[in-house]
This record gives C-alpha cells, structure tokens and sequence, in this order.
C-alpha cells in the first residue's frame, strides 16, 4: 500500500494507485474493449455502472430509460459532478445481490471494489468495461471514447471528446507560471503525476506539491513555504476535524490567497474535469 | 516541588513553541502564535485539568487507581463532544462542543460518584468504573461509525487517545473558561480531602460535608476534563499517572497534590506533545501513546522503588 493510502476515506474515488499499475488496468480496458466491440451494434439497454468515475461518463453519454443503476455515490454533490442526474436514477452498491437482480447486459466497473461482482458477472455472460484510472486528459479521453464505444453511443461520445480537447486548447495561457498547492482535508495533496496535477499544468500553474503521487502537507509546513495559490474543494457537508484544518484561522493571518473549487470536479478524471482547469485558469 | 514542577513546565511550555513541522527553532510569526501558542496553552488546560482531576478523584474516592479516563469520565467527555461536533451543533452554537464535553463528562462522574457512594469497596468502584469507561469508549466508536461525514470513522484515534495537531484560538478560548471553572472549583477541596483521608465519619464529625463534596468533586472533574477533551479528545493515564507521581515528592496527604498534580499533568501533556512532533510520521502519533509510554515506566519504576523501600 502506498504511503497514502492510510485511513483515507476516499478510498473510494481517488486515483492513487502507483501509473505502472493504472497502465495495465488501461490494457484490461482496451482488452474489454474490443470485446465489446462486436455486441455494440445491438447497444445495451441495461446498463449497470458501479464507480463514481464511471457513473460521469454513463450520464454523460447514455439515454437514461438505458441506465439500470448507478453507484451510490454517484447522488452524494460533494464527490460526484452528476449527483442532480444521478437523483434520479436508481443507484445499488457493488455487491452482487443487489446487481443481478437488475439483469444488466453491460456493467462498467471501475479500478476497486467491484472485481468480485465484476467476474461473476462475465461468468453470467453480461459484458464488463474495466476503467483504470484517469491521471490525465488523455486518459479521460480515451476512457471517454471506450465507455462511448461500448454504449454504442461512439457519435456522442466523439463529439464530447472533441468539445472537451477543444475547451483544453482553448485555455487562456497564464501569464506568470503560479505555485499552486492543492490542500485537500487533513493536509492530504496531489504531487506530480496525479490527475489534479494535470489539471493545474492544463491550466498553466505549477503544482507546488514537494512530491510525485500523494503525501500530505502539514499546515506548518504551509505556512512556512506558502504557495501562490491555495486550492481546496470544501464539502458543505457535515463537519469533520479533517475538512476544518482547511479552514484554520492562521491561514487567513498569513493571507494566503486562496481558491475553493468544487469538490466534485476533482474527485474522478471526467467530463467535469475539464470544468476544474478552467476555473483555476480564470 | 510546587515551584520545581512549575519550572519545569514553563521550561516545557517554552520548548513547545520550538518544535513543529516548519522544523525546530523560533518559526515564523503566524506559525508562533497562530499554531504552536494555542497548542501549547491547550496543552498547559487539557494536562492541568486531567492531573488535577485525578488527584481530586484519587483522594475523594480514597483509591489511588482512580482516574478520569479509567472511570469513563474522559469518554463520556468524548462522547458529549463527538455528539455535538459530527451532527453540526457545534458549527451553529461554537459554545456546544465544550458544553457537550462537560455534559458527556457530568454523566459518567454522576454516574462513578454513584458508584462509589454504594460500591463500599474499592475494587468494586473501579469495576464499575472500568465498565463506564468501555461503554463510552464504545458509545464514541458508534458515533463515529455512523456520522455523516466520511472522515469521521478516521477520526477515531482523535477522541479516543487525543491529539492537538493544528487547534486554533478558537478551540482554547472554547476550553479555557471550562477548564479554568474546574480547577477553581476543585483546588479550594484541598483541606476536605485531607479530613476525609481519616474516613468519612471522622471527616464528617471535623464538620465535612460529605454529600456536598461529592457533588462539587464531581462537577469540577467534569468541567476541568470535559472542556479539554472537546478540545483535545481523550488522553489517557494522565489523571492515573500524575498524582502517583507527586506522592513520591510530596508525600500521601491528598490536599497537598492538588496544585503539584495539576502542574504536573500540564507538563506531562506538554512533554507527550512535544514528543508527537518530534516523531517524524506523515500523521502526528496521537498523545495517550505518548501519556502512557512516557509516564507508565516511571510510574512503574517509582512503584517498585516504594515497594522495595517498604
């Protein structure tokens, strides 16, 4: 387990496993991939998506009479950018009593927590999408165009890619090369190769982090090297002593400047994605 | 002992503005008084008030095993505060995590004071006591399993062995009044607990009111620990630990530790939080780790001198 994989609860919808195995998981998605390239003329009208990151491009790109579910934390606003869609639709967590009941004929799963499901499932003939993780623009696009492909939907999904590489090029280029940390709840950050860093590169700022993958910055740290810019995506959620470091009354003493995101946009590599580098380019 | 004890903590409390992530040395203004001065006077309240507790306790309860933490005071302290932090009281009315502390505190000293008026014996009270302890530590790992927030399940090692990375202003000026309303009420108890260590009657035939004690024991134990540990969360051993210790230097009368244990018990915390950021871990090793690693063998060391000199 890497260093930063202590009693973080995001877990869930946080990429941090180390590139060599995001890599492999991508083979495994293009392996699913061309698998489901022949059933893809009868496109799927049960589809089933159990990860967060998975459940944005599903909304993004399929008809909603075609989504059976969604994962749960798809409806939660602070981690997913289609939590007003997902209300809607019915989500199941990843086991599989409440899966099969909704007899899916495509299920995308992401990298955790769904594997056991997942092959249950293709031992049941239903087709499963693997998503590794997304840690940068070209990896959400690709991971765009396969989840496209296998709904059938490759026109949409195309279309979206080209929009979105289009609002990429479209970035304002920054005047002057900015530091900027990325402080999430405990003093928890995004170093080099990681997908809020290829956010801020897109955006053209500089990631101030001291490291490649995710560590943690403690507040005296902070303040002792302050950064340009501090970066933190408030939940409005209920309080935890972790999410209030965040608000600590010495950073407003040393007058840090500071800008709030949107939790959801940085949680997954995803169509919002995109929505992040333009608000930190502004 | 009284003097020494008290230099020895202002020596600490000084050292505790030295260290810290930024490194070790005078740090940056903002880093000074905005991080390691709330620390260290949080510090200096939550020890202070948990020796003093535990010396008040050892001598009402005529056992030298009793201890805010092990009678489940310090977890019904955490309970309170956990209560009323993870569900938003405390974001609405900032006043409700120290009350909520106090509250939680009030319930378990209510409920060990209970105890110890029907207990009769000593061991009886401390399995009585030991039985609230599990049920607030319990209590304060349900909370948090089921608080809304997804931090909150982490944030476990926080109420339950304490920790004061990062406090502000906020949270000591929050304990401080608490705390602080304790201790004056329990250190003017000094010349009753001296008459009850002769046994209630007698203490009761020099003209001590026995019920009354209690009652203002227990309140000022809950104050005195109930605000630090909603600041803090809950460190252990301390209130065991210190007043232990004092006997050695000033001997068994119980009135005599009050002020002794109190000073003891802030440089204690004090020791145990400079030690936590000494420690080079990505998270701060919580402070009943260090309580207990630091004060047990010289407990231990102590206890075997005396019974050897017996």
């Amino acid at each position: 387990m890497s260093r930063c994989g202590r009693r973080i609860p995001w877990r869930a919808v946080l990429p941090r496993r180390p590139r060599r195995a995001s890599r492999a998981g991508w083979r495994w998605a293009a392996l699913a991939l061309l698998l489901v390239a022949r059933a893809a003329d009868a496109k799927p009208a049960r589809v089933v998506s159990l990860n967060l990151c998975a459940d944005q491009f599903v909304v993004a790109l399929a008809d909603r009479p075609r989504i059976a579910a969604l994962s749960p934390l798809a409806a939660d606003p602070s981690l997913s950018a289609v939590a007003a869609e997902a209300a809607q639709i019915r989500r199941v967590r990843p086991v599989a009593e409440e899966v099969l009941p909704l007899q899916p004929d495509l299920a995308i799963v992401g990298p955790w927590g769904a594997a056991r499901v997942a092959a249950l499932l293709e031992r049941r003939g239903v087709v499963v999408l693997r998503l590794g993780l997304a840690e940068d623009f070209d990896a959400i696009l690709g991971q765009l165009r396969a989840v496209a492909a296998a709904l059938g939907e490759a026109e949409r999904g195309e279309a979206l890619a080209v929009s979105i590489a289009r609002e990429l090029a479209a970035l304002p280029p920054s005047p002057a090369p900015r530091r900027v940390l990325v402080w999430q709840a405990r003093g928890f950050v995004p170093g080099r190769g990681t997908l809020p860093d290829a956010v801020l590169r897109a955006a053209g700022l500089v990631n101030a982090a001291p490291f490649a993958g995710y560590g943690f910055v403690p507040l005296e740290r902070l303040l002792a090297d302050p950064p340009d810019l501090l970066v933190t995506a408030p939940a409005a959620g209920p309080p935890s002593l972790s999410e209030a470091l965040l608000e600590h009354p010495a950073l407003a003493r040393a007058a840090i400047p500071r800008a709030r995101i949107d939790p959801a946009w940085l949680a997954c590599g995803g169509p919002q994605t995109m929505r992040a580098a333009a608000a930190l380019a502004r | 002992m009284t003097a020494s004890l008290g230099l020895l903590a202002a020596v600490l409390a000084a050292a505790s503005l030295l260290v810290g992530a930024a490194g070790l040395g005078v740090p940056d203004p903002v880093i000074l008084w905005e991080v390691r001065a709330p620390r260290t006077v949080l510090a200096v309240l939550v020890g202070g008030g948990l020796g003093l507790a535990g010396a008040v306790m050892q001598g009402l309860l005529r056992n030298r095993l009793a201890d805010p933490g092990l009678l489940g005071v310090t977890g019904g302290a955490s309970l309170g505060a956990v209560l009323a932090y993870y569900w938003g009281l405390a974001a609405a009315v900032p006043l409700a995590l120290p009350l909520g502390g106090l509250a939680g505190a009030l319930a378990a000293a209510a409920l060990v004071f209970a105890l110890a008026a029907r207990a009769g014996t000593g061991a009886a009270l401390i399995l009585a006591g030991i039985a609230v302890a599990a049920i607030a530590t319990a209590a304060v790992a349900m909370a948090l399993s089921v608080a809304p927030n997804p931090f909150a399940l982490a944030e476990i090692t926080v109420w339950l062995l304490g920790s004061l990375e990062d406090r502000s202003w906020r949270d000591a000026a929050l304990a401080a009044p608490v705390v602080v309303a304790g201790a004056s009420l329990l250190l003017p108890l000094g010349a009753r607990l001296d008459a009850l260590a002769l046994g209630e009657a007698t203490a009761e035939s020099l003209g001590v009111p026995i019920a009354a004690t209690m009652r203002i024991a227990a309140l000022g134990a809950a104050l005195a620990v109930g605000g630090g540990t909603a600041a803090a969360g809950g460190i252990g051993f301390v209130g065991l630990i210190v007043p232990n210790l004092v006997r050695f230097g000033v001997g068994e009368r119980p009135g005599a530790l009050l002020l002794p244990s109190t000073l003891a018990g802030a440089a204690l915390v004090l020791a145990a939080d400079i030690a936590v950021r000494l420690v080079p871990l990505q998270q701060e090793l919580r402070l009943g780790v260090l309580t207990a690693l630091l004060g047990a063998p010289l407990l231990l060391h102590l206890a075997l001198r005396h019974a050897r000199l017996e």
